[in-house]
């Protein structure tokens, strides 16, 4: 079992302090050049709900179109935060839990690097009038091979280490984080490849879709997931659950996920067999998000009120719930009952935003607020900004997709009475998208903060102590003395 | 240690290969091959084929089936109209192509032979344009539509894409945007459109799916749309 939650000997204490300092470089680099990102990223995200709401705004320029900005916003947000969070997380998790050091920092920062110009030529380029309207991909085809060889440099060495590891079973951490390794320049390939200007005309917007759900399943979810399979038993200071229950949940995902993502076109022209699968998929997969959220939940019994205290631990556990719903809402909303309705309304970008901020994101910032003091040597600044950026982005994400769900719904509503003209299911959706546009100026205040406090770490200013920074100061009020134990382990450095 | 990464390899790959050989892969390749259905004699539909070429590539939509990708028209607008089990864009006036004369149908794979990447649309946030050629025959109201959709429709949030056409001086002539009232440019100065406008125009002409499908593919049972649809 590679996740030992024996005290620490002070060899094992020197060997991860060894590990986090051969990581030190690279992992810093890419959260803090994803949380610039993630900033850019917000900004646009207000931008764009702006210019659909105020169309007249800015008019004579064509950069600042609803129809260039969202699209931005959206490839902002996957590669240049959320993908590039998860790469950080992913190197750290997999040298900890092999009990390897990072052997070549530097070609993983050059890996960081090529990714890096890579999000912003797509970025660019998709601003600037070469997009291509596929959501997820717009980028010109030729951007695809520098994220492509930036994301193998980086998850590459994962591999010899993993090949290294101590003797012992496989952790389900391990698996995600090979799972995940393996799958995303498999999906990403194959989209780059058949998504394009040549080919079979609609199966190329079905496999558009069928990428972003992959994305989502295949990538996403692993690396969130690995993150908190190492996390909550560390912080819980008891072995997971189950780790039978652990691997079915691994199983179904893997199992599962590639059948996903051809349901955002039900009743598309496609042979009817094809969105029929993906639905069906799409409803069974939720059985591997219970198993996961289940598994937590058990591991944390009678100690939730961590949850008050660890920042690490609420970050995640949101993430985990709202993969839940994600999880929940996208096999429901692919019945037809609801699906020709919701198919095509705002409910749609509610959806993608709570897959990649209110879970992934989520989750990341859950490993974040764990990985970078370990690897600074200092801790966090502020608990009052940490408690914002909680709080913040729980509001803003909290409105974005209810907005936009209860939205989607009354728009959809709306387009559907078609003996009325289609104008009324714009003017009924107006008031939902401002809840849009302050939603994402309360995300962009969170991360500010966010951003700001990394920044102080980076340069080696966060606070000097002995103990982690908990949410509330005085961790004297933890509920029994169990918690109070567990909670004074979890956040030490070791 | 070494066979354990090689299994896991195997096995993850197993459980990908599987939706990705069989619902990616192979109906790819197999509709990459799909060339226009042709018509048999008895259609008496007087073109070669379904889709044909000169209706559905007619002007210079290719050029503007650029412009559409460019402008990311596609996050707003479908270009897909479901069967009635699926919702009811058929009951929409239009949507599914000219009812009165018993051609409104759905959209099916065939419609899209030739186009690449089918603009099948993320979001309704304007109306659905799979024939969109059959409903807006009109030039002029189509550029205007993209020049200040509100000249056309009061409450339109769709953006102007004024960068596609030009602000000259008027010098008499008439290729011009005839926009009234508030809408009108400065005196002595009319707006004209560029290739580019004029492209996306013939594209948006060209979004029409309503020719007699060959019989080979025709459905059974044609369902016909309610038959007094109120006027638009």
């Amino acid at each position: 079992m590679s996740l030992d939650l024996n005290q620490a000997t002070p060899e094992d204490i020197r060997e991860r302090a060894a590990i986090d300092r051969s990581v030190r470089y690279p992992v810093l680099f890419f959260f803090t050049s994803a949380a610039a990102w993630l900033f850019v990223a917000t900004l646009l995200g207000f931008l764009s709900g702006l210019k659909l709401r105020v169309p007249t705004l800015w008019e004579d320029c064509p950069w600042l179109g609803y129809s260039r900005l969202f699209p931005v916003h959206m490839l902002a947000l996957v590669y240049g935060w959320a993908m590039q969070a998860g790469l950080g997380v992913m190197i750290w998790l997999m040298a900890r839990l092999t009990r390897n050091e990072l052997k070549n920092p530097v070609t993983v920062i050059v890996a960081g690097h090529l990714w890096n110009a890579g999000v912003a030529v797509a970025v660019i380029t998709v601003w600037a009038g070469l997009g291509r309207s596929m959501p997820w991909l717009d980028f010109p085809v030729w951007v695809a091979p520098l994220l492509f060889i930036g994301y193998l440099m980086v998850t590459l060495w994962l591999i010899p280490m993993f090949r290294a590891r101590r003797a012992g079973e496989v952790y389900v951490s391990e698996m995600y984080l090979i799972g995940a390794a393996l799958w995303f320049p498999w999906i990403f390939a194959t989209a780059n490849l058949l998504v394009g200007d040549e080919g079979a005309a609609t199966m190329s917007t079905g496999i558009n879709a069928w990428y972003m759900s992959n994305l989502i399943y295949f990538w996403f979810a692993p690396v969130a997931l690995a993150s908190a399979y190492y996390l909550v038993p560390k912080i819980a200071g008891r072995p997971i659950h189950s780790y039978p229950l652990a691997q079915v949940g691994f199983w179904a995902l893997a199992v599962l996920a590639g059948w996903t993502g051809f349901q955002r076109y039900v009743g598309g022209p496609f042979p009817a067999w094809i969105p029929a699968v993906s639905g069906a998929a799409s409803i069974f997969i939720i059985v591997a998000v219970v198993a996961a959220g289940a598994n937590f939940w058990f591991t944390l019994r009678g100690r939730q009120k961590l949850w008050e205290y660890s920042p690490t631990l609420r970050f995640t556990l949101f993430g985990v719930l709202m993969f839940l719903a994600y999880a929940v809402l996208s096999g429901v909303s692919s019945f037809f009952s609801l699906s020709q309705v919701l198919q095509f309304s705002h409910f749609v970008v509610g959806l993608d935003t709570l897959a990649v901020y209110g879970f992934f994101s989520m989750a990341a910032f859950g490993a974040i607020y764990y990985i970078v003091p370990r690897i600074t040597g200092c801790e966090w600044p502020s608990p009052t900004l940490i408690r914002g950026h909680f709080w913040f982005s729980t509001y803003g994400i909290g409105t974005v997709v209810l907005t936009m769900l209860v939205g989607g719904f009354a728009q959809a509503g709306q387009m559907n009475q078609w003996d009325q003209a289609f104008v009324r299911s714009v003017e009924v959706a107006n008031g939902w998208i401002v809840g849009r546009i302050v939603a994402w100026l309360l995300i962009a205040a969170a991360n500010l903060g966010f951003f700001y406090q990394l920044a102080l770490m980076f340069i080696g200013r966060g606070r000097r102590s002995a103990g982690p920074t908990l949410i509330h100061a005085e961790p004297g009020s933890v509920g029994s003395a169990e918690e109070a134990v567990a909670l004074a382990g979890a956040g030490g450095h070791h | 240690m070494r066979n354990d990464l090689w299994r896991l390899f195997s096995w993850l790959g197993v459980a990908f290969g599987f939706p990705w050989l069989f619902l990616v892969l192979l109906p790819y390749v197999k509709q990459s091959s799909a060339a226009p259905v042709p018509y048999a004699e008895s259609d008496e539909a007087g073109f070669v084929a379904y889709p044909d070429p000169n209706m559905v590539r007619a002007g210079a939509s290719d050029y503007g089936a650029e412009i559409y990708r460019r402008e990311g028209c596609a996050y707003c607008h479908t270009q897909m109209v479901r069967p009635t089990y699926a919702g009811p864009d058929m009951w929409r006036p239009g949507w599914g192509g000219r009812e009165e004369e018993g051609l409104a149908r759905e959209t099916r794979p065939e419609d899209y032979i030739g186009e690449g990447y089918a603009q099948l649309g993320y979001q309704r946030i304007g109306p659905d344009l799979a024939n969109v050629g059959t409903r807006l025959t009109d030039r002029e109201k189509l550029h205007i539509q993209l020049y200040n959709p509100r000249a056309n429709t009061h409450e339109s949030i769709m953006p102007g894409f004024r960068h596609l056409y030009r602000l000259v001086p008027a010098d008499g002539r008439d290729a011009a945007l005839k926009l009234e009232g508030k809408f009108a440019p400065e005196e002595g100065f009319v707006v004209v459109p560029t290739p580019e406008a004029e492209a996306l125009v013939d594209y948006l002409l060209s979004r029409r799916k309503d020719a007699k499908l060959p019989a080979s593919i025709r459905p059974a049972v044609a369902e016909a749309a309610p038959a007094e649809a109120p006027a638009q």
